[in-house]
């Protein structure tokens, strides 16, 4: 040994998949996500709101808050991340802190659409998240403490995948259903991740950070545990407005 | 498995790349550094290709890349900067030796 310095990145850099084994990969991958989303709909309630005609105003306006503080709290758990990732590879490093650079602010951008519905930036700001939006935050914290950054990165592909394929199509919906004109910000949001290619993005770190198979078994389990606790949260926003409205005395 | 040819002058070398695959790819396909990236980030200029075919396989250049581009004094449409281009065809190129 040369000297004592340690996670800096160097030693072996040739990556576990070829080019072609890594897009093999990613569509295997993506069949699974494929088929999560088959089984979010059938499984989660109200899942489809946003597409719908009617979108109940204590729903929309309540997701809009939550998406804002989960983009507050995982930038920082994402930020830790991007420490580890340099410690191993700095490719996937650049990667990762050019989506970061990317995704930094985009909170305002719901923040904004949340004035268009009558919610001020005081009233968001005094409004404490979700259990499960903090229990996210909190997951993130368990794999960077015991696991590592690769799954936190899998939270990133999960979330870029659904929404480059299913965001468009709630868009639509909530033009209709909100006008268009109040939803600019989560337009803008979805234009980022379509033209940017964040899930191409996402995936050139991925790519990088699997380093045996049981990195990519890891990353197929990081996927469903995404998925498990993001399914809380549409549970928890659920229950707390459209079947909490359905409760009260008519 | 959608593979495209991507040949690197002057050494001569041959590289099959899944479609859409970012040229840094090719460091981690072959052993030699036939393309000598810098930055990967467009910044730097140390990665300039001459495309001598298949210019339209690499996808057309932003604004900042062309402007990069003309303070290099490479104005004759043909040269790239090889970070920022996708093999989406079959291509060759040529490695600038004088930057």
């Amino acid at each position: 040994m040369p000297n004592r310095v340690t996670n800096v990145g160097y030693g072996d850099r040739t990556p576990f998949l070829s080019s072609t084994a890594s897009a093999k990969l990613r569509a295997e991958i993506d069949e699974q996500l494929d088929q999560q989303v088959l089984e979010w709909y059938a499984n989660v309630p109200e899942a489809a709101h946003l597409e719908g005609k009617n979108v109940d105003s204590a729903y929309y306006k309540r997701n809009l808050i939550e998406t804002a503080w989960r983009i507050r709290m995982l930038r920082v758990s994402e930020a830790k991340a991007l420490v580890e990732i340099a410690k191993t590879s700095p490719e996937a490093a650049q990667v990762w802190a050019n989506y970061e650079q990317e995704e930094m602010l985009h909170d305002e951008l719901f923040i904004d659409d949340l004035a268009k519905a009558g919610v001020s930036r005081e009233e968001f700001l005094a409004t404490e998240p979700y259990l499960s939006t903090k229990l996210l935050t909190g997951y993130f914290s368990y794999l960077l403490d015991h696991e590592g950054p690769l799954g936190v990165v899998a939270y990133s592909y999960l979330v870029e995948y659904v929404n480059v394929k299913l965001e468009p199509k709630k868009l639509e919906a909530l033009k209709q259903s909100v006008g268009e004109a109040n939803i600019g910000g989560q337009i803008n949001h979805s234009h980022t991740d379509i033209n940017d290619d964040h899930p191409g993005e996402v995936w050139a770190a991925v790519r990088h950070l699997l380093r045996s198979q049981d990195d990519i078994d890891a990353f197929k389990r990081y996927l469903r545990e995404h998925q498990q606790i993001l399914a809380q949260y549409f549970e928890e926003l659920y229950l707390d407005t459209i079947a909490r409205a359905e409760k009260q005395p008519a | 498995m959608n593979l495209k040819k991507l040949t690197i002058l002057p050494a001569g070398i041959d590289v099959l790349l899944p479609a859409g695959s970012p040229l840094t790819e090719v460091e981690y396909e072959v052993q030699q550094r036939p393309i000598p990236f810098g930055c990967r980030s467009g910044s730097c200029g140390a990665c300039v290709i001459e495309v001598l075919d298949g210019l339209a396989s690499l996808g057309d250049p932003d604004p900042d890349e062309l402007d990069f581009l003309e303070d290099l004094g490479r104005t004759g449409g043909t040269h790239r900067l090889a970070c920022q281009c996708r093999l989406r065809g079959d291509a060759t190129v040529r490695v600038a030796d004088d930057i």
